[in-house]
């Protein structure tokens, strides 16, 4: 069987692409060396305690903190009230205005960052938390879009017919009914809106100064400047976040369908 | 029997479409009535607006007297079952039963206590804390409709409720129904495009067609009097023989066919001599002999093909102007094809229908 | 009642509409209208601006210029204005900058006021100066825009090529195209065999190459830049690899050139790759493959014939998104690419963080936004059109 085996390696190798190299910078991360290259020489958790205590990076995490959050906040809300407007089909241009909710995720960051400089520095909300957690919103926002307008599509319309018609008012059709069942969808989205938020670099770069420096902004200058294991610390608590993050996504799924 | 529900001339316009043509029909409390039709035929629209979820373009529906065009669906104290069930997925079955309740302000002991009593006449006592999407569709069925009928609704309405159930189970489920109503004294209101089920289940039938009542009677009225084509046509099998009015007597009149033949036939209507009309004759009560014999209506006919169906035969024939199709019990003997027989039926089991 | 639940929905969607028009596309026009707007100049000569209108563009500056202009100097008080123009000017008219520091320095000194601009300096006499003043004060320009395709307008007002020492931006331009179609081609050669690979397979086999393309998707995208420098460096892992193999004796140059930009951003957009490609295999009935080989085919000629046919919209739909994507990238050629690596994306940067050039960050960036939405169009056109989709 060579053709079983050529798929086989080809999809061992493409794996290996694929997850290798974010296994290798794990190991890094325990360094006791400055420099970013195996072997390891011996481990040590300097590099963690470098990230929690120097002030750049600590500021840099408060900061993603910070400006992840109020993303997350302003995002979900704008989305989400969206989204149940565009689930209207009689909503004129309603194809238009959905295309528009979804633009930001197209349109070149570095395109969107020169325009909201200029603009931003306009209204002085340039180098100020505000201007950061706007531009960051901008891109986020479509994220949330989508998962919720997913959700509501997924909502049978006939079941909130029945909630009208067993007595329940609008209001509460949507705070009994439509709400819950949106709720994944919603949840998925803020998830996917501070996680945007956290690894945006190039709007960061242009509306932000240096009091907003985020995490992923101090990982790419210190990459580009003065590339230390700190980098390697940062990368590790990413993935290990990222790979929470799956894991609770899965199990609250499983457990989701065990329970319907 | 005093008017429960009435459609008042409602008309119902979706853009330029017309679906319900200025329709009237009166419902009586306690009644079972079926609207049945063919899908577009209007009868789900009319349901939806008697519901509250969509709004008449003219007209008014008056509920126990009370015109209930401008009120709300939540406060129009009906229950609704839709085909799909539409049961909440994140609601457990009792959760469920006990929503329009809750709705109702009604107490936590008093709302188990009528939680339990729906589940139970619903036989699913068992299965109060399971979510729906662990039921089978019969039991998703029966949640649906223990939820509609928990809190005592004015009037039941039923959207083909039955229709994604298999054969058997649907038949049991029309005979739970039909008991369910007799036990209860509920008003329903039934759509439904299978004519066996409507005949089956209600105390009356509206036959709808193209957003219009073709005919509104007893089963037994649609299907043995079809007071128009249409309904002889949707409603069962039938033959239709077109034919010109010769003569008129009472509740009778003599029809020339084609080939010269005159048939003698049962009227609903009114026709006058020389009209040009339709004779409907069911294939089950044409008997095929060999010999003319003594009953009133005769033809001459030659068998062309006989299906053996289990519970029947079926029998086609052809007239010398008209095919025609005989439904015998399985007793009967086998006609060969090319046999000569004579298909022969009564006048009460002919319907004269104007065109 | 049907009016009411309208309006309650554009009230829902008012929020973020006026949001997205303020903070989206407010700062998308505003970056076009800095493309072609061109007020450095005729903001500081408002007086020279109604003088100039009645000049014939070829004789010596009358007096009446030459007093305006004075004028014009004397009421300059922000230096930062100042510069602008000068700058602009000097693009012009290459010896603007010296001539404006020594007329300004002149016109400074209120003990020995000057009598006019020739007796500061002989260079105001001749006409060309005043040309470039005079063009540069129509507000609106499309030099910004030729420029980003390295086009000018020579004296007579003609479209022409720029010189080759100046043509900068096209090189740029065909480098991004260049640069971004390795990359989908990179990615279709090895996404589309994967995809095939996984949709072939069922359980935990497919689940674990999904998890493989998702883990990196769901993986900050300065992580994967990050491991990417590590790996590729000259003490990185790979040449480590490969010297312990003995396959090469001293380290290969990986990072800082166009060999580690393709590695990494292939690894960075393979999952936009692979992810539509998979999700219309697996709508493909699995019993076409043998019905095409009971009906005679080669395996080879069924693939070609039958699976390559009804995959091919994903592979589009996934090539545009790849194209799209990595034509706008910043970061990685940014991090691991060197000079002769930089993207249109970088220069934008440059030109808006380096050197505060808005005009000419914003051409090139209405370069990039149009061929970005012009793909975008066709890719949402070919998504829409995909069956059995909302």
């Amino acid at each position: 069987m060579p053709m079983k085996l050529t798929k086989l390696t080809f999809a061992s190798l493409t794996i290996l692409f694929l997850v290798a190299p974010l296994i290798a910078i794990l190991p890094l991360a325990f360094t006791s060396s400055v420099i970013l290259t195996y072997p390891i020489p011996s481990y040590s958790l300097r590099w963690f305690e470098e990230l929690f205590t120097a002030d750049a990076w600590r500021r840099a995490i408060i900061n993603s903190l910070i400006i992840g959050t109020g993303t997350t906040l302003l995002a979900t809300v704008l989305g989400t009230a969206a989204s149940l407007g565009l689930r209207n089909r009689l909503v004129f241009f309603r194809g238009s205005i959905r295309t528009l909710f979804l633009l930001p995720m197209v349109v070149p960051a570095v395109v969107l960052g020169v325009g909201l400089q200029v603009l931003l520095a306009r209204f002085g909300l340039i180098n100020s938390y505000a201007g950061v957690i706007i531009a960051h919103t901008v891109v986020a926002v479509p994220f949330v879009v989508v998962s919720v307008t997913g959700a509501l599509a997924g909502i049978d319309e006939r079941v909130e017919l029945a909630a009208q018609s067993l007595g329940a008012s609008p209001t509460t059709v949507f705070r009994r009914v439509t709400l819950p069942l949106a709720m994944p969808g919603v949840l998925s989205g803020a998830v996917l809106a501070f996680a945007t938020s956290l690894d945006e670099v190039v709007l960061t770069l242009f509306v932000a100064g240096p009091n907003q420096r985020t995490l992923a902004r101090q990982m790419f200058s210190s990459i580009r400047e003065n590339i230390s294991p700190a980098i390697a610390a940062a990368a590790f608590l990413f993935i290990a976040a990222t790979i929470l993050v799956g894991l609770a996504v899965v199990v609250s799924r499983s457990m989701l369908a065990k329970r319907r | 029997m005093a008017d429960f529900i009435r459609f008042d001339s409602i008309t119902k316009f979706y853009g330029q479409l017309c679906v319900v043509e200025n329709l009237d029909l009166s419902i009586g409390k306690g009644e079972f009535v079926s609207l049945l039709g063919p899908s577009g035929s209007g009868k789900t629209t009319l349901l939806m607006m008697l519901a509250g979820f969509e709004q008449a373009t003219s007209g008014s529906i008056v509920l126990d007297g009370t015109a209930i065009n401008d009120v709300p669906t939540h406060k129009r104290d009906m229950g609704v079952v839709f085909q799909s069930y539409a049961l909440f997925p994140h609601m457990s079955v009792g959760e469920n039963i006990a929503f329009p309740l809750q709705m109702r302000g009604i107490g936590k002991a008093e709302i188990a206590k009528r939680v339990a009593r729906a589940l139970d006449m619903v036989q699913l006592s068992a299965l109060s804390d399971r979510r729906p999407s662990q039921l089978s569709g019969g039991q998703q069925q029966r949640v649906a409709l223990a939820r509609a009928l928990v809190f005592e609704p004015r009037v039941v309405l039923m959207d083909e409720p039955l229709g994604a159930l298999d054969k058997q189970l649907r038949e049991q489920m029309q005979l739970d129904i039909r008991d369910l109503h007799r036990r209860l004294g509920l008003t329903i209101v039934f759509v439904t495009h299978d004519q066996s089920e409507a005949l089956t289940m209600s105390d009356r039938v509206a036959v709808f067609n193209k957003g219009k009542i073709e005919q509104i009677g007893t089963p037994r009225q649609v299907y043995d009097e079809p007071s128009t084509r249409f309904v002889a046509e949707f409603i069962g099998e039938t033959n239709l023989v077109e034919g010109v009015v010769e003569a008129v007597q009472g509740q009778e009149a003599t029809v020339r066919l084609p080939s010269g033949a005159h048939i003698v036939s049962a009227l609903s209507g009114t026709v006058a001599s020389g009209q040009s009309v339709y004779l409907s004759i069911r294939p089950e009560r044409v008997d095929l002999t060999e010999t003319r014999g003594e009953a009133r209506n005769c033809l001459e006919t030659e068998v062309t093909d006989s299906v053996y169906q289990g519970d029947h035969l079926r029998v086609q024939l052809q007239n010398a102007t008209h095919p025609l199709i005989a439904k015998l019990g399985r007793r009967s003997r086998e006609f060969p094809p090319g046999t000569k027989v004579y298909a022969a039926f009564s006048a009460s089991d002919c319907r004269v229908i104007a065109p | 009642m049907k009016k009411s639940r309208t309006g309650r929905s554009l009230l829902l969607m008012a929020p973020l509409l006026l949001f997205l028009v303020g903070f989206f596309v407010w700062p998308l026009s505003t970056m076009m209208s800095e493309s072609v707007s061109d007020t450095a100049v005729l903001r500081l000569l408002p007086r020279s601006s109604e003088v100039l209108r009645d000049w014939d563009r070829k004789s010596g500056p009358t007096m009446a210029m030459q007093t305006a202009l004075m004028e014009d100097l004397k009421a300059v008080n922000d230096d930062q204005a100042l510069g602008d123009m000068v700058r602009r000017l000097n693009s012009a008219r290459s010896g603007f900058r010296t001539l404006m520091s020594k007329t300004t320095t002149a016109l400074a000194d209120t003990a020995n006021p000057p009598a006019d601009l020739v007796s500061i300096d002989k260079r105001w006499e001749k006409p060309d100066f005043w040309l470039a003043i005079a063009d540069a004060l129509s507000p609106l320009t499309d030099r910004n825009l030729l420029a980003a395709v390295d086009l000018g307008r020579n004296a007579d007002g003609a479209i022409q090529a720029l010189p080759a020492d100046q043509s900068v931006n096209r090189v740029i331009l065909v480098r991004t195209f260049w640069i971004a179609a390795l990359v989908t081609f990179a990615c279709a050669c090895i996404g589309f065999p994967y995809a095939m690979i996984a949709a072939s397979l069922t359980g935990w086999k497919r689940d674990l190459m999904l998890a493989a393309v998702l883990l990196p998707l769901w993986t900050s995208l300065l992580v994967r830049t990050a491991a990417w420098f590590i790996l590729l460096q000259e003490k990185g892992l790979i040449n480590d690899f490969l010297q312990w193999l003995r396959l090469i004796d001293g380290p290969l140059p990986l990072i800082f050139n166009r060999t580690g930009v393709i590695i990494a951003m292939t690894h960075v957009l393979l999952p936009f790759m692979v992810l539509p490609i998979y999700s219309v295999l697996i709508t493909i009935p699995k019993n076409l493959m043998p019905a095409a080989a009971s009906l005679g085919a080669h395996p080879l000629r069924a693939f070609l014939r039958v699976l390559l046919p009804l995959s091919l919209r994903g592979v589009a739909s996934g090539g545009l998104l790849v194209f799209i994507s990595a034509i706008g990238y910043y970061i990685t050629p940014a991090l691991i690419g060197g000079p002769g690596d930089q993207m249109i994306s970088s220069i934008i940067a440059f030109y808006a963080t380096g050197s505060a050039n808005w005009g000419m960050a914003g051409a090139l960036g209405v370069v990039l936004l149009a061929a970005t939405l012009v793909l975008y169009s066709v890719y949402a056109r070919l998504s829409a059109e995909e069956p059995g989709r909302r």
